[in-house]
C-alpha cells in the first residue's frame, strides 16, 4: 500500500506540476552523473573542491555586490544598470590608491603611473609586490577608497541625475541608468586607458594546500581575505537592519514608502544611506573581487552586472538576503557546470537555473520580503 | 429639527446653536484644534475638493460621510500634505500646516490610520509599534505597553510579522502604531473596512474608547449610520463639497440626509 501510493502521489506531481517534476530529475539525475565521475576519476574530488571554492569566491561576490543593486530596486524601485560601472569606478579608485602606497608615493615609479593603475604597461602590480601578505597597508587603503570612491560617484550620480526624475517611473530611471553606465564606463576607459592589468604580485601571496581524498586543493590568502571581509559585512549589514533605528527605518521605506513618510522617517535621508551602504559594499566588494581575480579593466563589473542582476532577480529583487542566496547559487553554478558543458557556456547555465527558479518560484527564493 | 445645509447657510453660529452635541464649549470657532478653511485640494492636475471646510476641536470626535468618490479620504490625506493643496487654509493648534511636508506634520502632534497599506507588513508588530515613534531618538517602552495594554492581541503577537496577521489585528496595529506618540488628534480612514461584521462593533468600540481617554478623533467611514451614531458631530461631503454638518444624531435623525445618504 505504502509503495502504490507513493506512486500516485508521483504520478500526481509529474502530471500537475511538470516543470518542477522535471527540474526534480534533471537535478537527481546530475547529482548521479557527478557521484560516477567523482567514483570512475572521471573529475577528481580535488577537481571539483577547486570548483566549488571558485564559486563561493565568485558567490560571495555576486552577493556582496548584489545587496546594493536589490537596495536600491526596493527603496528607489529602479534597476539600477550603472551599479556594474559604479564597482568599476570604485575598483580602479582603490586600486590607485594601492598603487600609490606600494609605489612609495612616486619613489618606486612616477606618480602619474600609480596614480592611473599603470595605463599602457607603465608599471605592474607584480613590480610594486601588491598582495594581502606583502603590501597589507596599501591594500588596506585600498579598500577603503575603493568604498569611498563608489560612495561618492553613487552621491554625486543620484544627486545630480537619479534625485531630480526620483519620481518618474521606473522605466525612466532604468533607461536613465543605462545612460549613466556607459558615461561612466567611458570616463573611467579615458582615465585609465583600456588595458587589462595584472594588479598583484602572484608569486607573493601565501597559500596552503588542502588535502583532499585524491589531491590538494590551494587555498590563498586573498582567497581567505575575501572570505572573511565578505561574512563579516554580510554580518554587519545584518545587525544593521534588524537592530538598528535606520536599519528598521530603511526596512520600513522598502515596505512602504508612504506609511514611511507620515510616520516621520526623513525618507531623502534613508536614500542617501541606502546609497552609501550599497555603493560601500560594492566597493569593497569589487576590490575584493579584484584581488582575489588579480585582473583590472575597465568594462570588468559591467560584464559582471548581468550574472549579478541574475542572483538579485534569483533571491528575489528587494530582498537582501536573497541577494545573498542567490549570488551563492549563481557561483556556484557558473563554477560547477564546467564538470558537465564547456567553460564558456558557464554564464549559460546560471541564468538557465534562474530561468528554471523563478519558473517554479516567481518572486525568487526571498519570496514577498522586501528588505527583511 | 433639521441638519443645517451648508451651502445655504454660511453662518457658523447658527450651526452651532441649532444643534445639541456633546462637547460643546462656546459657540465659536476659535477654539478649533483642527480647521480646513475654504480647501481646494487633488491631484496632479485633478481637483478634487472645493472650499471644503472642516473643523475638529480639542477631545471631539468628529466622522466625515458620503457617497463614494466624495473626496473623504481626501481630505485626510490634504491634512497630511499627501494631495496638491490648490487653495485655502489647514491650521492645527493654531499652526499653519497647509505646505507642511508629509514627514513633518507628525511633529505636531497628528496620528494617521490610512485606509489601505496602513502596516509595514515585512516589519514585526513590535517593531511597527517602533516606527510609530521614530521622530523620538529613544524607543518609549511605555508607550508601547500602553497600546499593548489597549490592544493585548498585539502583546500576543510582537514578534509575529505584521503583514500575516488578520484583517482586525492590523488596524489595532495601525491605530497602535499612530497612538505611539499620544497624539491629540487621531486620523481614521475607514477603520471598518474590510472587517468580518462581528468585529466592526467591536472596532468602534475601541475607538470610542481612544475617544475617552481625551484624543480627539476624525474619521472617514463607509458604515455611515453606526458613524454618526457614535460621533459628536458629521459632515455630509458630496462632490468634493460640504452638504451637510450637525451633530452626528442631527444628521441621522434629518429626512433629506436618511433619504440621499443613508438608504432612507
Amino acid at each position: 500500500m505504502g509503495v502504490s501510493d507513493s506512486y500516485e502521489r508521483g504520478r500526481e506531481f509529474l502530471i500537475e506540476d511538470p516543470i518542477r517534476a522535471a527540474l526534480v530529475i534533471v537535478f537527481v539525475v546530475l547529482a548521479l552523473d557527478l557521484v560516477r565521475q567523482l567514483a570512475v576519476g572521471q573529475t577528481q574530488f580535488s577537481e571539483f573542491g577547486v570548483l566549488l571554492k571558485d564559486g563561493l569566491m565568485r558567490g560571495l561576490f555576486f552577493g556582496l555586490a548584489g545587496i546594493g543593486l536589490s537596495m536600491t530596486y526596493s527603496i528607489l524601485n529602479f534597476a539600477n544598470f550603472a551599479h556594474g560601472d559604479l564597482i568599476t569606478g570604485g575598483a580602479f579608485g582603490g586600486v590607485a590608491a594601492t598603487y600609490v602606497i606600494a609605489g612609495g608615493f612616486g619613489t618606486e615609479a612616477a606618480l602619474g603611473s600609480l596614480l592611473l593603475v599603470g595605463a599602457g604597461g607603465s608599471v605592474f602590480g607584480a613590480a610594486l609586490g601588491i598582495g594581502v601578505a606583502t603590501s597589507p597597508l596599501a591594500v588596506l587603503a585600498g579598500v577603503v577608497v575603493a568604498a569611498v570612491a563608489s560612495i561618492a560617484l553613487a552621491l554625486i550620480i543620484d544627486r545630480f541625475v537619479y534625485k531630480p526624475i526620483r519620481d518618474r517611473s521606473g522605466i525612466t530611471l532604468l533607461i536613465t541608468s543605462i545612460g549613466v553606465a556607459f558615461a561612466l564606463r567611458y570616463l573611467i576607459v579615458f582615465v585609465f586607458g583600456p588595458g587589462r592589468r595584472g594588479v598583484t604580485d602572484p608569486s607573493g601571496i601565501p597559500s596552503v594546500a588542502v588535502p583532499v581524498i585524491d589531491g590538494t586543493v590551494n587555498v590563498d590568502l586573498h582567497e581567505v581575505s575575501l572570505l572573511v571581509v565578505a561574512v563579516v559585512l554580510m554580518l554587519g549589514l545584518h545587525f544593521l537592519l534588524q537592530r538598528t533605528r535606520l536599519g528598521k527605518a530603511m526596512r520600513a521605506m522598502a515596505d512602504n514608502e508612504d506609511l514611511a513618510r507620515i510616520t516621520g522617517i526623513p525618507t531623502e535621508r534613508v536614500v542617501r544611506f541606502t546609497w552609501i551602504i550599497g555603493a560601500g559594499l560594492a566597493g569593497v566588494a569589487g576590490y575584493m573581487f579584484v584581488l582575489w581575480n588579480e585582473t583590472l579593466h575597465w568594462f570588468q563589473f559591467w560584464s559582471l552586472l548581468l550574472p549579478v542582476f541574475a542572483a538579485v532577480i534569483l533571491g528575489g529583487i528587494g530582498s537582501v538576503y536573497g541577494a545573498i542566496a542567490g549570488g551563492l547559487v549563481i557561483g556556484f553554478v557558473m563554477s560547477l557546470s564546467v564538470v558537465w558543458i564547456p567553460g564558456g557556456l558557464s554564464r549559460a547555465a546560471a541564468f538557465l537555473i534562474m530561468i528554471a527558479v523563478l519558473l517554479v518560484r516567481p518572486e525568487g527564493i526571498f519570496a514577498g520580503r522586501s528588505t527583511a | 429639527m433639521s441638519a443645517t445645509e451648508t451651502e445655504t447657510d454660511g453662518d457658523r453660529t447658527g450651526d452651532s446653536e441649532a444643534s445639541d452635541g456633546a462637547n460643546r464649549g462656546t459657540n465659536t470657532w476659535e477654539d478649533s484644534l483642527l480647521a480646513v478653511r475654504d480647501l481646494d485640494a487633488g491631484y496632479g492636475d485633478l481637483q478634487i475638493l472645493t472650499g471644503v471646510d472642516l473643523d475638529v476641536r480639542n477631545g471631539e470626535y468628529v466622522t466625515i460621510v458620503g457617497p463614494n468618490g466624495a473626496g473623504k479620504s481626501t481630505v485626510m490625506k490634504s491634512v497630511f500634505g499627501l494631495t496638491n493643496r490648490m487653495g485655502g487654509t489647514i491650521e492645527y493648534g493654531g499652526a499653519d500646516i497647509t505646505d507642511t511636508q508629509p514627514e513633518e506634520i507628525i511633529y505636531e502632534g497628528l496620528g494617521y490610520v490610512p485606509q489601505n497599506h496602513n502596516i509595514f507588513g515585512s516589519l514585526s508588530v513590535q517593531e511597527n509599534l517602533e516606527m510609530g515613534a521614530y521622530i523620538l531618538d529613544e524607543v518609549p517602552e511605555e508607550s508601547i505597553e500602553a497600546v499593548y495594554d489597549r490592544f493585548p492581541i498585539l502583546r500576543e503577537r510582537r514578534d509575529q510579522e505584521a503583514g500575516t496577521m488578520s484583517g482586525g489585528q492590523r488596524q489595532m496595529l495601525a491605530m497602535g502604531r499612530a497612538l505611539m506618540l499620544d497624539p491629540d488628534l487621531l486620523l481614521l480612514d475607514e477603520p471598518s473596512a474590510g472587517l468580518a461584521p462581528d468585529l466592526v462593533d467591536d472596532m468602534f468600540d475601541r475607538i470610542d474608547g481612544i475617544n475617552d481617554d481625551g484624543t480627539a478623533v476624525l474619521m472617514v467611514e463607509q458604515n455611515a449610520k453606526e458613524a454618526l451614531r457614535r460621533c459628536d458631530r458629521g459632515y455630509v461631503l458630496v462632490d468634493g463639497k460640504n452638504r451637510y454638518e450637525d451633530t452626528g444624531r442631527a444628521l441621522l435623525e434629518d429626512d433629506q440626509v436618511r433619504q440621499d445618504f443613508l438608504g432612507g
